[in-house]
This record gives structure tokens, sequence and C-alpha cells, in this order.
């Protein structure tokens, strides 16, 4: 069983990036801290006496199941603010070199000096602002696989679909941010 | 002055991918170690209410898992077939010192029976009290009528007679009070 202190350091471990989550899902604040409250409140009621090592899994399923509780009460007031369908990308480009997408996005982010603290700022926006404009479903399957460190079944488990999907998501995903980032001179 | 972003391993979280699987694991994890850079950042006010809302939950948590000990103690109490072999807190907690099956539990579910049937069982009881007092009432209304109407001087048939309910309205009330 997962005693007060798992359980309070595995909501603070997640809380942020639980936040962020619900945030690029409905693109609002308060939406978004009323959607991981819930969950959090639902995780303690019903799942507290689970293993801590199960948490994980748990609480990402929760929390996807109350942001699509959000979006169909939102959809009930005729007030949708995300296209639901919008779960494809776009056609991937074929030749699209993510090797140096990789090298050149190292160089930026990893030997930033002091003097660049506002370009490093800009470039975190950037990623985020892409991360954001990513269909839900790549968005979903990126942030379980790279910010969760999901493995691809976990993420497939939590996402409700195949393993192949999953893999099929992440990678648009990834390519997709690559050459947003790279057209928006990360150089990215 | 070196800055350095904090990042997620460059590793991919699970299995060995190579190739393109490896570029762009060793991406995705590069650009979610950005997420949690910007992350790290978030307004104190949100970072206040994300702390509220985990202790809530930890507090609801910490609720709930107290409750039930209790009520697991509440069980025990009233089930006849508690015995204390294993002394006050174990035996109070079940487990361990309960022996028999289904004692406790139906003393329970008979309570909740009681519980739910015996004011219905109390609300007919009383519509029959109510019913034969109603009509127990009518009964001596109706003796009490026909005792005075035998007992008086004029005989029952006159008041059926229309002459004399005539004679009844039009005289002076001075007359029939004699």
């Amino acid at each position: 069983l997962a005693s007060d202190k798992e359980l309070s350091d595995f909501l603070k471990s997640v809380e942020k990036r639980a936040f962020k989550r619900a945030v690029y899902a409905v693109r609002n604040d308060d939406a978004a801290l009323d959607i991981v409250q819930d969950a959090m409140i639902k995780l303690a009621e019903k799942y507290a006496d689970r293993p801590a090592a199960e948490l994980p899994l748990i609480f990402q399923r929760i929390l996807s199941n109350a942001t699509m509780d959000w979006f169909r009460r939102e959809k009930v007031r005729n007030s949708v603010m995300q296209n639901m369908s919008d779960f494809e990308g776009s056609d991937e480009d074929g030749d699209f070199d993510l090797l140096e997408s990789l090298h050149t996005l190292e160089d930026t982010l990893g030997t930033e000096s002091a003097a660049d603290a506002v370009s490093r700022a800009q470039i975190l926006q950037r990623i985020d602002t892409e991360v954001a404009a990513l269909p839900l479903r790549q968005r979903e399957a990126f942030l379980l696989r790279y910010w969760e460190e999901f493995d691809v079944a976990e993420t497939a488990a939590v996402m409700g679909c195949s393993e192949g999907s999953v893999k099929t998501h992440c990678s648009r995903a990834v390519h997709a941010l690559s050459k947003a980032l790279r057209a928006k001179g990360v150089t990215l | 002055m070196n800055h350095t972003i904090h990042l997620h391993p460059v590793t991919p979280p699970a299995g060995r991918p190579v190739g393109a699987d490896a570029l762009q694991a060793r991406l995705g994890s590069r650009l979610a170690g950005g997420l949690t850079a910007m992350t790290a950042t978030l307004p104190h006010d949100l970072s206040e209410r994300l702390r509220v809302a985990r202790e809530q939950a930890v507090a609801r948590a910490r609720q709930i898992r107290l409750a039930r000990p209790a009520a697991a103690a509440n069980v025990s109490l009233a089930g006849p077939s508690t015995v204390g072999g294993m002394g006050g807190a174990a035996v109070l907690r079940g487990g361990p010192g309960r022996v028999g099956t289904g004692g406790g539990d139906g003393l329970d579910s008979w309570s909740q029976w009681a519980g739910s049937f015996l004011p219905l069982l109390v609300l007919l009881a009383g519509l029959v009290l109510i019913s034969q007092w109603s009509v127990r009432e009518q009964v001596l209304v109706a003796a009490e009528i026909d005792s005075l109407l035998l007992a008086d001087d004029l005989p029952p048939a006159a008041y059926a007679d229309p002459g004399f309910g005539e004679y009844l309205r039009t005289s002076p009330p001075s007359l029939l009070a004699r």
C-alpha cells in the first residue's frame, strides 16, 4: 500500500507535468487546475490502497479520463475549444533529417551561456508552443512516452490504443516538432 | 557562464531502439527535457494551487484509510461470532480474531432490513388504527341519533311528514320552545 508520504511524493513529482498536460489539452489554466485536482482526489479516493509503483499509470489514466470528461461537459455547453477530430497530423516529409535536428537542438540547449538567457527562454517557449500545437493524440503519445517516460505498452494502455498506434503517433509528433522548431530558427 | 537546462536522460525509457528509432527517442527526450525546464518555472500562484490540491488529496486518502478500520470494528462488535483470542484491538479490527461465517453479516443485514421496513410497518399500522377509530366514531354517532329519536315524545314518522316539516318552518320560535 502507498503510504501518505508516498502518495504525497508521487503527486508532487507529477503535478506540474499533469498540469501542463491538461493545459495543452484544454488551453485554460483554471480548467486545467480543476482537472488535475479532480484526478488527484479520484486517485486518493479510489486507488490510494494500491502499491506506489502502480500509481503513475493509474494517475495518467485518470487524468486522461478527467480531461475527456471536461471536453464532454464543454460539448454539452456548446463551447468545445478543441477540435477532437483533429487526430491526424500533416503529411510527413520523407527527406527530413532527424539527426541534424538532434545535433542542432543539443547544441542549442546544452551549451547556453547566461548571455543567452533570453534566447533560452524563447527556445523553451517555442517548444512549449509547438507541443501545444500538436494534434491531440500525437501530443498525448509524445508526452506520455518521452515526458512521463512510459514505455510503449504503458503508453498504449493509458491511451487505450495499440502499441503500433503509439509508435506512429510518437514518430509523427517528434518529426513535426523537429520540423516546426527548425523552421523557427532553433534552428529547428 | 554556461547555463545548462535540466533534461531527462537522453536514453529512451524502455527498450533499445536503434537507428531512426534511437534518434527519435533521443530527440523526444531532449524536447521533453525542454518542457521540464519550462514547467519548473510555473507561476507561484499555480504552484500553490497545485500544492493545495495535492494536500487535499492526501488528506482525503488518509481520511478514507482511517475510516476503513473503524467500519470494520463496527461490524466486528455487532457480530455475535467475534472471539477475543487475539486481544482487544486485534479483535475489534476483525481479521484473524474473527471466527464463524456470516454471523455478523447476517445480523447487520437484518438490522438494515429492519431499518428500511420498520417505518413502513409503523405507517401501515397507524393507518389501520385511524381507519378503525373512524368507523367506530361513525357507529357511535349513529347510535346516539337513534337513541335520541326513539326516546323523544315525537314519533320518528313525524319527521317524514311534509306537513309537520312546514309547521316547524312557519311556527314562531317561542311556540316551538314550549
